[in-house]
C-alpha cells in the first residue's frame, strides 16, 4: 500500500517536473520574441518596465483632487436639475467597519481607480479614462447604488477639481472648487431610449 | 532565514494579497470579474505551494491582462508591488542556479527598501512636506480621507508637522533595517503600523498585504548579510 503510494507520488513529481520544464521552455521561447498574449515586444516592454524598475514617489506633491458628481436628465438635450456626489464619504467609520475594510473594500478601491482616471484627464488623458468613469457610474445606477428619478432617461457626470491656491510653502492657500469637465449624456440602461 | 523559507513565506503572503484583491474584483464586472474567477483559485494554490512555477506563470499572465485592460495598474503602487513580488518569486523559481535565485530575491528586497527610501527622499526635498503643509492639504481637500471626521485633522498643524517629519525620518532610515536583526524588527514593525494607519486613514488596504508579501525577502537578505559578516 505504502509502496504504491510512494510510486504515485514519484510519478506526480515527475509530471510536475516535466510541466515546470515545459513552462521554462515556453517562456524562454516566447519572451525574446515578445509574442506572449499576442502583444508585440515594444508593448510588452512598455508594460513591464515600470514594474521592473518602479518609481516610488508617493505623494511627492499634492495636486488638484477630483470629485465626481452625477446628474439625471429626462429629455434628450436637457440638463440636470441637480448634481449628486458619487460615493460621498461617511461622517464617521466604526472600528468594526475599519477592520472589515482592511480585508475587503471594493467600492473604495473602485473610487480610487475612478479618481485616478479623473487625474489622468486633468493631465490630458484620452477618452478611455472618461469612458471608464461613465461605464462605472452607469453600472452603479443599474445596480441601484444611485437611485435615479422615475422619469430619468439619461445620465450625465461632471468632474470638479479641488485645489488650494498657491501661497507660501508652509501655509495652505484658500481651497478652490472648479468645474473641470461636464460629460455628454449617456443613455441609462433599460431607459428605453434609442441613442 | 533560508532562501527557500523566504520564498515559501512570500508565496503564502502574496497568495493572500492576490486572493484579497480577487475577492474585491469579484464585486466588479467585465474582464476584471472574469479574471478574478481565475485568480482566486490560483492565489489559493500559491498559498498552498502547489506547482508554484505554473501558478506564478498563470498569475503573471492575468496581471498583464489587467494592466492592458486598465492602461496601467488599477490600484497604483499596491498593484506594482504585488506584480514585482510575483515576478521576483517567479524568477527565483525559474532560476537555473542558486546565484540567480539570490539575485531575484535580493532585487525584491532592494526595491522594498527603495520604496521607503525614495519616498522619504522626495518628501524631504519638498518644503511643503517638511512644514506639514502637504499633509494638511491631504486631510483638508483630497479624496483620500475615508470619513468627514478625519478632515478635522487638517486643523491640527502641530500634530501634522510632527507626523510629516516622523514619516520622512522613518522612510529615510528604513535601509538601516539591513544592518542588524534588531533594526530589521524595529523597521518592519514600524512600517507595518504605518501601512495599517494608511489603510485606516486613507483606505489603502491593498498596500498592507502587497508590502507584507515583500517582507520575507528583506528578512532573508538581512540574514544573508549577517552570515557574510559573521
Amino acid at each position: 500500500m505504502l509502496a504504491r503510494l510512494r510510486e504515485q507520488v514519484q510519478v506526480a513529481a515527475k509530471v510536475a517536473e516535466a510541466g515546470n520544464n515545459f513552462i521554462r521552455g515556453y517562456i524562454f521561447f516566447c519572451l525574446p520574441r515578445g509574442n506572449l498574449l499576442h502583444m508585440n515586444a515594444p508593448q510588452l516592454i512598455k508594460l513591464l518596465l515600470p514594474i521592473l524598475f518602479p518609481s516610488w514617489r508617493f505623494f511627492s506633491s499634492i495636486g488638484p483632487s477630483p470629485r465626481i458628481d452625477v446628474g439625471f436628465i429626462a429629455e434628450a438635450g436637457g440638463a440636470p436639475e441637480s448634481w449628486i456626489p458619487f460615493r460621498p464619504i461617511p461622517s464617521k467609520i466604526m472600528f468594526t467597519q475599519q477592520i472589515i475594510r482592511l480585508f475587503h473594500n471594493p467600492q473604495w478601491n473602485e473610487l480610487l481607480y475612478m479618481n485616478s482616471c479623473a487625474e489622468r484627464l486633468f493631465e490630458g488623458g484620452d477618452v478611455f479614462y472618461r469612458e471608464e468613469i461613465a461605464q462605472r457610474l452607469l453600472k452603479s445606477i443599474e445596480l441601484g447604488e444611485i437611485v435615479s428619478p422615475a422619469n430619468a432617461r439619461f445620465m450625465q457626470f461632471r468632474i470638479r477639481a479641488i485645489y488650494s491656491e498657491d501661497t507660501d510653502a508652509n501655509k495652505m492657500g484658500q481651497v478652490k472648487d472648479e468645474l473641470f469637465l461636464q460629460s455628454q449624456a449617456y443613455v441609462l440602461v433599460n431607459a428605453g431610449v434609442k441613442p | 532565514m533560508t532562501l527557500e523559507l523566504a520564498v515559501r513565506l512570500a508565496e503564502i503572503l502574496l497568495g493572500f494579497a492576490l486572493f484579497q484583491q480577487s475577492l474585491e474584483f469579484l464585486r466588479g464586472h467585465g474582464l476584471e470579474q472574469k479574471l478574478a474567477l481565475i485568480r482566486a483559485p490560483l492565489a489559493i494554490l500559491l498559498m498552498l505551494g502547489i506547482y508554484p512555477l505554473w501558478v506564478e506563470s498563470a498569475l503573471l499572465v492575468t496581471f498583464l491582462l489587467l494592466i492592458k485592460r486598465f492602461h496601467g495598474p488599477y490600484n497604483g503602487g499596491s498593484d506594482t508591488m504585488s506584480m514585482l513580488v510575483l515576478l521576483c518569486l517567479w524568477l527565483a523559481n525559474l532560476a537555473p542556479s542558486r546565484m540567480w535565485q539570490e539575485i531575484a530575491l535580493g532585487y525584491l528586497a532592494l526595491q522594498l527598501t527603495l520604496s521607503y527610501f525614495q519616498s522619504g527622499l522626495v518628501k524631504i526635498e519638498n518644503l511643503e512636506w517638511r512644514s506639514g503643509k502637504a499633509l494638511r492639504e491631504v486631510f483638508a481637500f483630497t479624496a483620500y480621507p475615508v470619513s468627514e471626521s478625519l478632515r478635522n485633522l487638517a486643523a491640527k498643524p502641530g500634530l501634522l508637522v510632527f507626523a510629516s517629519r516622523a514619516v520622512i525620518i522613518g522612510e529615510l532610515l528604513f535601509p538601516l533595517a539591513l544592518l542588524h536583526s534588531v533594526t530589521l524588527v524595529v523597521a518592519l514593525l514600524t512600517t507595518g503600523i504605518f501601512h495599517v494607519a494608511n489603510a485606516v486613514l486613507f483606505g489603502l488596504n491593498r498596500f498592507v498585504w502587497s508590502w507584507l508579501a515583500a517582507y520575507p525577502s528583506l528578512i532573508w537578505l538581512q540574514y544573508r548579510f549577517s552570515e557574510m559578516a559573521g
